[in-house]
């Protein structure tokens, strides 16, 4: 060492110039070539460092580094020749290797110019020793003819063995990705990823078709979805991260989206068989997440399922045969719901445009058929009266929920609530209810879908009920025993006048033990409440006589009209028809129809009739039947009125719901004219819409002939300069 | 045995000094002591035996050994800063002498480290600090670029052009906007390299895919490598510009609506919390001010304000604003350093302003120089005349006052690199402020 120094002071001393730039570059050289050759133990750092801080400060700035560049360039061409001849398997651990060298090889480069880099580099902006080393790499080794397709193809070859089962040295490619990644990331995508995504596709379209072929749709997924999954992990474990969305979008392309339409309709096994059956909810969720990673995947999904849906929900409600069973009928409806629901909550992520698709197909289906209405009222109806029949319905809460989703479908809500009260009134007057509340809390319900406005008169009617009972315990608290000993007992429902579904009918002549009893009740009645009318509806109500026939006490559970009849025969053995009429004062249709059921039912004939026959005609005559027997102690005695509407009551509710339209249409037309004086015909139109649809859809040639009718009443008037507009007269 | 191990000898410039490889390794690895003893260099079998011999200054190494030991530096008075900065730069150990060399920014505790005189007469423009202690100097059409050792570079010299802001957008390049010369397609920006002073390079604008010229205004960056700036076109094409960085392309533009001034904008900030860029347009550039929060994502002006309409008395003009977004609010200044606060959640326009002083009214110098504000580590700084404030705390106190009597007013200040700097507008005269390192002792 020190003999080495002496000579170089020496030199510098006889040439007398500072620094010699060809001899301090050869030092330099000559040690560029020992790091390469792994011979860096017979280096001196300091010297080195020394010589290159020389040349730097000397203005050999430009010298150094292009020697540096040049000089490295040199090795690396030796390095990409030797990898020539290596054949086989080692060719990219060999290359690996020889990068790892390399790598070394520049830091230390890096550690003797470190001056250069603080100063020349810096003002220069040149790229760093680093980066020449890497743009070097790249282009004199991995983009060499020799090497770059050979080493695509080993990477590509590796990838296809691990596709096909076999385990690589997956070390190996991590190593390879990461030095495409450090040279640029456009290297790795340049050199790799591009081509190692056509290679997929390829790879995939030829799969996909073979597996098309072979299994069904539930199956074919599950293959596509491990296919994906095996991508992914592939990436996690060699490939660079952002390759990763890339690859996803070729897999799924090839597997999936180019087989959408043959794999939601394949036979027996695609989207709708799927949907039919009650534990595809795996696959179906698979079928969801594998369709939505590219555009109208779910769409597809989604038309598909609206229109089995509105298929299937058309025949369900044009099925004459199920329309016999109304409860049945929207049992089937509900659970057909509840079906969708639960594919929707477990397999599509609850996702809102599958739930809106659900909700509109139903609405479609449902207003197809204008008696869905009524059938709803008599699902509630029948809940109500013998309220659940099995655990498995849940709570009647839940029930009604369910329910008013099908009521949300509908779209004359209207006729619902004319039905909804026929048939609340009749469980109220026959006391048919099973639960008050549950009625209550239905009309709750009803509220907060449809408003105030809509629920009044049902409130109505239940609190009704409640103040008749309250008094008629008030009636007979005030009443002292004499005064009613050996009456009937009375129990009286006032029902407010136009909150009910009751046609007010012409009161019968009651037998004078009731009349009494009633007219005690009228002045009760009358006495607290000042300033009413009380009217007694004789066509509704229940009574219990006792009755014997022979020596057999019976009693007999009888409406009204048939007390009356059968008082008579208290005095009477025989009467006829026309008699009966004329001291009862009975319609001469209901009256037929009471002595029907009192005549002519098996097993329930506590009269007779003369001649017997099925038909009650004018000149009948009836008698006693003193031969009546029955096994039960209370007789309950019908009356001949159907569940169902006949044909002539629905025409009658149809027209009344027509009338009640007409009054609302015209309210509406003049609401929205007193706030907007004057609106053409659309204008008017939209808007009542908008008022109305909580109720009905009003018909827009209805609306048309309303507002003609408010013309005529002076409502409103065409406007004189413009015709298309209509103004509102005050 | 250890410490037999540990240690190191050398011999530099004949002078012996024996350390430790632990001190040394203090120096980190980008060092000549780093690479010297990295395992690489296969120098550990002699590490002990060796006496390294190094052919340079012993009293310099001496002072950076110390450095090392200790990691404060003490220059004698005999040594020539210079000259111990060049050592540094050999051993590679500049880096720590400027951390040594001043401690963390705090305005309360700042005192003058030097005062520079640059050729140019007074009258500067606007002065930078750039990010690691250095600045630059706007002066016409020229920008003089000193390092952090304060050492002068080649200017950034720009052919007659006005020079209108200038922003360090890393300690290697600053980035200048200038006016526009009627007839010559220049002005605009450019990326300049604070060492050689050369053009790296220019900044464009595009209309509807025409370049067009445009003379550029205030500047702003953020953490994204955005650069923002206000634009004056030929063609009334007024608004705030942005480009990338890194690669100078223009990437949005921001146009100035109606009745709203962005393009002559005085002040640009950046708001990190909010995504949004404050632009503050200040008489007397324009005859009212207008200061607005623009969001760029929906091109929306998140927030505004402005003195159109309202009758103001001339000691209610805004001077200069700055946005606070620990407090939310902005803060404006008058132009006898009145401080005035507005509250960047509420549109209501009503600026507090503080009742602090109205006595300078009788005393401003013939040629006042406009208050500025700046905003560092939750310290609010105003300069004023000759001196500069600062102010603390959630009342924002008057703690501190800077002053050198040298120079007259101050034109305009900046604080980066963790040093204020502070331009006179009489003389060419700058000041540099510091907080002394943190003593151990």
């Amino acid at each position: 060492m020190s003999g080495g120094k002496k000579r170089n002071f020496g030199q510098a001393f006889n040439h007398r110039v500072p620094v010699d730039p060809e001899k301090t570059w050869k030092i330099l050289e000559d040690a560029i070539d020992e790091i390469y050759n792994q011979n860096v133990s017979s280096l001196s750092y300091a010297d080195l460092h020394r010589n290159a801080y020389n040349m730097v400060l000397h203005n050999f700035g430009d010298k150094l580094y292009s020697g540096v560049a040049s000089s490295i360039t040199s090795h690396l061409k030796e390095i990409a020749d030797s990898m020539e001849i290596v054949q086989g398997p080692m060719f990219l651990e060999k290359l690996i290797y020889k990068w790892t060298e390399h790598n070394k090889a520049v830091q230390l480069i890096r550690d003797i110019l470190m001056y250069m880099e603080r100063t020349y580099v810096k003002y220069t902006h040149k790229p760093s020793v680093h980066e020449l080393g890497l743009n070097l790499w790249r282009d004199n080794v991995i983009y060499s003819e020799k090497i770059q397709t050979r080493l695509r193809d080993k990477f590509l070859e590796l990838v296809h063995r691990e596709r096909g089962g076999d385990v690589i040295n997956r070390g190996l490619m991590r190593s390879l990705t990461k030095m495409l990644m450090d040279l640029c990331p456009s290297v790795y995508q340049e050199n790799f990823e591009k081509p190692f995504l056509v290679e997929s596709a390829d790879f995939y379209r030829v799969e996909s078709q073979q597996f098309i072929e072979h299994f069904d749709c539930g199956e074919y997924l599950k293959k596509a979805e491990k296919r994906l999954n095996e991508e992914i992990e592939r990436v996690s474990n060699y490939l660079d991260v952002k390759t990763e969305a890339k690859i996803a979008i070729v897999v799924e392309k090839e597997m999936i989206e180019s087989h959408v339409k043959r794999l939601v309709h394949m036979e027996n096994s695609g989207l709708v068989s799927m949907i039919m059956d009650d534990d595809k909810h795996e696959d179906l969720s698979r079928m969801y997440t594998l369709f939505g990673k590219f555009p109208n995947g779910h769409t597809i999904i989604r038309d598909v399922m609206t229109s089995h849906i509105r298929e299937t929900g058309k025949d369900l409600v044009t099925d004459q045969e199920r329309l016999k069973d109304p409860v049945t009928f929207v049992q089937d409806l509900l659970n057909k719901k509840d079906r969708l629901d639960k594919i929707i909550s477990l397999a599509f992520n609850n996702d809102k445009a599958f739930q809106s698709a659900i909700n509109s197909s139903f609405k479609y289906f449902i207003n197809l058929n204008p008696r869905l209405p009524e059938f709803i009222s008599l699902f509630v109806d029948d809940k109500i009266r013998n309220g659940l029949k099995t655990d498995k319905e849940g709570d009647i809460e839940t029930v009604f929920d369910k329910v008013m989703i099908l009521f949300g479908y509908l779209e004359e809500k209207d006729i619902f609530e004319k039905y909804y009260k026929q048939h609340l009134a009749r469980r109220l007057l026959l006391g048919k209810t099973f639960s008050e509340d549950a009625d209550r809390s239905f009309i709750v319900k009803l509220k907060t879908e449809c408003g105030h406005q809509f629920t009044s008169k049902l409130e109505g009617m239940l609190t009704d009920i409640k103040t008749s009972q309250h008094t008629m315990q008030r009636f007979y608290a005030s009443m002292s025993g004499a005064q009613l000993t050996d009456c009937p007992t009375l129990s009286v429902q006032i029902l407010t006048s136009g909150c009910w579904p009751i046609q007010s009918s012409p009161t019968c002549n009651l037998p004078l033990e009731i009349l009494n009893v009633c007219d005690k009740f009228k002045k009760f009645y009358l006495g607290t409440h000042m300033g009413r009318k009380l009217t007694w509806q004789t066509h509704m109500g229940t009574a219990v006589l006792g009755a014997t026939f022979g020596n057999v006490q019976k009693e007999l559970i009888v409406s009204t009209y048939q007390m009356c009849i059968l008082y008579l025969f208290n005095y009477v053995n025989r009467l006829s028809f026309k008699e009966i009429e004329y001291v009862t004062k009975i319609p001469s249709s209901d009256l037929k129809r009471c002595l029907q059921s009192l005549a002519c039912v098996m097993g329930k004939n506590v009269l007779r009739k003369d001649p017997m026959s099925k038909d009650i005609g004018d000149d009948d005559s009836f008698y006693f039947n003193d031969k009546f027997t029955s096994k039960m102690y209370r007789v309950k005695i019908g009356t001949a009125v159907s569940e169902k509407e006949s044909e002539q009551e629905k025409q009658e509710t149809r027209l009344r719901v027509e009338e009640d339209r007409r009054h609302q249409i015209d309210s509406a037309i003049v609401r929205v004219m007193k706030s907007r004086r004057v609106l053409d015909y659309n204008g008017i139109v939209t808007e009542v819409t908008n008022l109305l649809q909580s109720r009905f859809l009003p018909n827009p040639i209805v609306i048309k002939k309303r507002i003609e009718s408010l013309i005529e009443r002076e409502f409103l008037e065409r406007d004189k300069t413009d015709m298309r507009f209509y103004r509102y007269l005050a | 045995m250890g410490i037999q191990k540990d240690r190191v000898r050398f011999n530099v410039g004949g002078r012996v000094f024996e350390t430790t490889a632990t001190t040394l390794a203090n120096s980190g690895r980008n060092s000549l002591f780093g690479a010297m003893f990295n395992e690489n260099w296969d120098l550990q079998p002699n590490i002990t035996t060796t006496e390294h011999f190094i052919d340079r200054n012993p009293d310099c190494f001496s002072v950076l050994l110390d450095l090392l030991r200790t990691g404060e530096l003490y220059i004698p008075s005999n040594i020539p800063e210079k000259l111990l900065y060049r050592e540094a730069l050999f051993y590679g150990l500049l880096d720590h002498v400027r951390t040594a060399k001043w401690g963390p920014f705090d305005g309360n505790r700042l005192h003058l480290a030097r005062s520079i005189t640059g050729r140019a007469p007074g009258d500067g423009t606007a002065i930078r600090a750039g990010p690691d202690g250095g600045c630059c100097v706007a002066h016409g059409s020229m920008v003089h670029v000193y390092d952090w050792m304060l050492e002068e570079h080649p200017p950034i010299t720009l052919d007659y052009q006005r020079v209108n802001d200038a922003i360090w957008v890393d300690s290697e390049s600053i980035v200048i906007s200038a006016c526009e010369r009627l007839g010559r397609d220049d002005g605009g920006m450019g990326l300049f390299s604070s060492s050689t002073g050369e053009l790296r390079y220019k900044f464009h604008v595009s209309h509807e895919n025409l370049v067009k010229s445009y003379t550029g205004g205030a500047l702003s960056f953020n953490s994204d490598y955005k650069l923002f700036s206000s634009c004056k076109g030929r063609s009334n094409e007024y608004g705030v510009g942005v480009w990338d960085q890194v690669t100078g392309k223009q990437i949005d533009f921001f146009y100035e609506p109606q009745g709203w001034s962005l393009g002559d904008a005085d002040k640009l900030q950046w708001l990190n919390g909010t995504n949004c860029l404050l632009v503050a347009t200040l008489f007397p550039r324009k005859d009212n001010c207008y200061i607005s929060l623009l969001d760029f994502r929906d091109k929306s002006m998140a927030w505004s304000w402005s003195d159109i309409g309202a009758p103001i008395a001339d000691e209610r003009r805004v001077r200069d604003a700055i946005a606070m977004e620990e407090t939310n609010s902005i803060c404006v200044v008058n132009e006898y350093e009145d401080l005035g606060f507005m509250d960047l959640r509420s549109n209501n326009g009503i600026v507090r302003w503080s009742s602090r002083s109205r006595l300078m009214k009788g005393k401003m110098p013939d040629e006042p120089c406009y208050p500025k504000l700046a905003l560092h580590g939750g310290q609010l700084f105003s300069s004023m005349n000759d001196s500069v404030s600062v102010f603390c705390g959630p009342d924002w106190v008057l703690t501190s006052r800077l002053r050198n009597s040298h120079g007259g007013s101050i034109c305009d200040f900046s604080i980066g690199g963790d040093r204020l700097f502070a331009l006179h507008s009489d003389e060419n005269v700058f000041d540099i402020w510091e907080t002394r390192p943190l003593s151990i002792i």
